[in-house]
């Protein structure tokens, strides 16, 4: 008797741990210059034909998303057509090994109470046959079947280790309504809302990590004051009013907020504490890290943390630098034909700064690479090209560009290729994309 | 005795005899009675009260009774310009600010707002502190002349404030500027 309770405990437990046992894990890391992932993503199957409507939109937005990550291919079109039509319920890995595709995802879509649309999903790995994420069901209002597609395809991008784009928000200003304000639109320039209403300018904007407050110059009572704006909850809070305060970038881990002021007189970069005790009562600890008669300013955080890019003049001429977080080990990282460089932003991938430099008048965009010393040039408009900012993942830039007439915010590749047009109304710039 | 009183009565009767005799007043005849006037309607002219006349205004209370708004239309301080990524007050600027600084001095009490800008050629960042220094050049210059720091406060728009939207020299020069806004009176 005893025995038999042992052997039933060991065999529940077993089974358990069996239940308990995470898929085989995927792990496959993305590096430059691998040829892309085959991705196979028929038409979804649609339960009924009211949602067949649903059933497209989503297939061409996660569609427009797999091909801006640079790291899948889609299967062309045509080879669709040589093999048997999908069922998702009895899938034919075979033909999709012929048609060399690597991944299959697959989708049905049916209808939700409430008129709300359901989605579940499928993305299986095509040699081995075996799913690489948990069957999952959506549901979501037809009005956001856009953040349905976008949520599917970061899935997909962290289930390869990378960070998630397609949730990702950038944020700008514009004149569309008049006074300079700030606004906010997805990484493809849809849904384009704006933030701040008041009478006074507002420019340059950084993203929380979160991405729940925005950090931003604003010229409340004819003043240029550092603000953080809690957008969620409609609160505003100063941070820093003596002086001219501009140019503001979030640390990766969020505890630190560094930006330029010439609060003592001249413009030189501080860094200011960011904690929730701090926000609540609107006070922080501020503290200065340069300590030369020139400009220094437009400061940016590297991945880590532990550094910060920088432009000074203190050589005659704005060049790119870099220090240590706490102000030291200043270096000079730009070299080369133009006298005047601003706007450096680091990678969040890493060891790559993108900059503005002038040559003549034309304004264009340069990626230094800290490794490699190697700086290549990314635009070559004959135009003024400004602001660059990374997505989360290093593979794509957003800038302001007049290249079209008008300053426009665009989006290019890490390597100058998908150059597409974000804006169109009023003019826009100081594009800073979100974490 | 008798002699002497009849004497007595004879003098008396002489002096009451003089006496009498003085000269009485003649009969002024009585004035004639004037010319008899014409009848005619007597006229009184009533002016009206003398118009009172305002005491001419300072030209600081006209001034005073005038809106920011008024004040800054008008543009009583000129706008000083500046060289290409250059933040130091030329020769012609001084001159301005000399000019600015004799108003500022008259009108006492006023407090401006100096700001700085830039030429669409330059880049956002950078642009944002050349127009601090910009406007810090022309706030320490007006120190310089005696015009109290107190009465004075700098910005900087770096260049999103175009006075001329064109892009040649002349616009961009135009551009280039620290200019005046009155912000108390």
């Amino acid at each position: 008797m005893r025995l038999k309770k042992i052997w039933t405990g060991a065999a529940m437990i077993l089974a358990a741990a069996a239940l308990l046992a995470p898929q085989q894990e995927f792990k496959m890391v993305i590096r430059d210059g691998m040829p892309a992932i085959s991705f196979a993503l028929p038409k979804f199957a649609a339960a009924s034909p009211p949602v067949q409507a649903a059933a497209d939109e989503i297939h061409q937005v996660l569609t427009d998303d797999l091909k801006y990550s640079r790291i899948f291919q889609l299967l062309p079109k045509s080879y669709y057509d040589y093999i048997r039509t999908l069922d998702p319920k009895a899938i034919q890995f075979k033909d999709w090994e012929s048609v060399q595709a690597n991944l299959l995802f697959t989708g049905e879509v049916a209808e939700a109470e409430g008129g709300e649309t359901a989605f579940v999903r499928n993305l299986y790995d095509v040699k081995s046959q075996r799913p690489i994420l948990i069957p999952k069901r959506y549901q979501a209002k037809k009005a956001d079947l856009r953040f349905l597609a976008h949520r599917m395809a970061d899935e997909i991008m962290k289930a390869y280790g990378e960070k998630p784009v397609f949730e990702s928000k950038i944020a700008f200003v514009s004149d569309r309504d008049g006074n300079l304000e700030l606004y906010r639109m997805d990484y493809d320039g849809a849904n384009q809302e704006r933030l701040t209403f008041t009478k006074w300018e507002d420019k340059s904007p950084s993203w929380s990590p979160d991405g729940n407050m925005i950090a931003h110059t604003s010229y409340i009572n004819y003043s240029a004051g550092l603000y953080i704006s809690q957008i969620y909850e409609g609160r505003r809070i100063a941070v820093s009013t003596r002086g001219g305060n501009f140019s503001p970038c979030w640390s990766p881990d969020g505890k630190k907020l560094a930006f330029m002021s010439t609060m003592d007189g001249n413009a030189e970069i501080y860094v200011a504490d960011i904690d929730d005790e701090a926000l609540k009562r609107g006070a922080f600890r501020i503290k200065r890290l340069t300590f030369n008669p020139g400009i220094d300013t437009a400061p940016t955080w590297s991945p880590t943390g532990r550094q910060l890019a920088f432009v000074s003049d203190r050589g005659g001429t704005p060049q790119i630098y870099t220090m240590d977080a706490e102000g030291s080990n200043v270096i000079r990282v730009s070299f080369g034909g133009s006298t005047h460089h601003d706007s450096p932003a680091w990678s969040p991938a890493g060891n790559r700064i993108v900059y503005v430099a002038r040559v003549e008048n034309v304004f264009d965009l340069y990626v230094l690479d800290l490794r490699t010393q190697q700086i290549s040039k990314l635009t070559e408009s004959n135009a003024r090209n400004e602001s660059p900012s990374w997505s989360p993942d290093g593979r794509h830039i957003v800038f302001t560009s007049n290249m079209r007439g008008g300053l426009q915010i665009f989006a290019i590749d890490y390597d100058g290729a998908g150059l597409r047009q974000l804006t169109t109304k009023g003019q826009n710039n100081w594009p800073e994309w979100s974490y | 005795m008798k002699k002497l009183l009849i004497l007595a009565l004879v003098c008396l009767l002489a002096v009451a005899f003089t006496v009498s005799c003085k000269p009485k007043a003649k009969q002024v005849a009585p004035p004639p009675p004037p010319p008899q006037a014409k009848e005619q309607p007597k006229v009184e002219k009533v002016e009206p009260p003398a118009v009172v006349k305002k005491p001419e205004l300072s030209e600081e209370e006209l001034f005073l009774s005038k809106s920011l708004e008024q004040i800054n239309r008008e543009k009583p301080l000129q706008t000083i310009q500046f060289d290409y990524d250059k933040y130091f007050i030329r020769d012609d600027a001084k001159f301005q600010l000399e000019s600015d600084a004799a108003w500022l001095k008259k009108f006492r009490t006023v407090k401006v707002l100096i700001e700085g800008h830039c030429d669409e050629r330059g880049t956002e960042d950078y642009n944002l502190a050349l127009g601090e220094k910009r406007a810090k050049s022309a706030f320490d210059y007006l120190v310089s002349l005696g015009i109290p720091a107190e009465r004075m406060k700098t910005i900087s728009y770096g260049k999103s404030q175009p006075l001329d939207l064109g892009h040649d020299e002349n616009a961009w020069q135009k551009n280039r500027r620290a200019q005046f806004l009155v912000i108390e009176k």
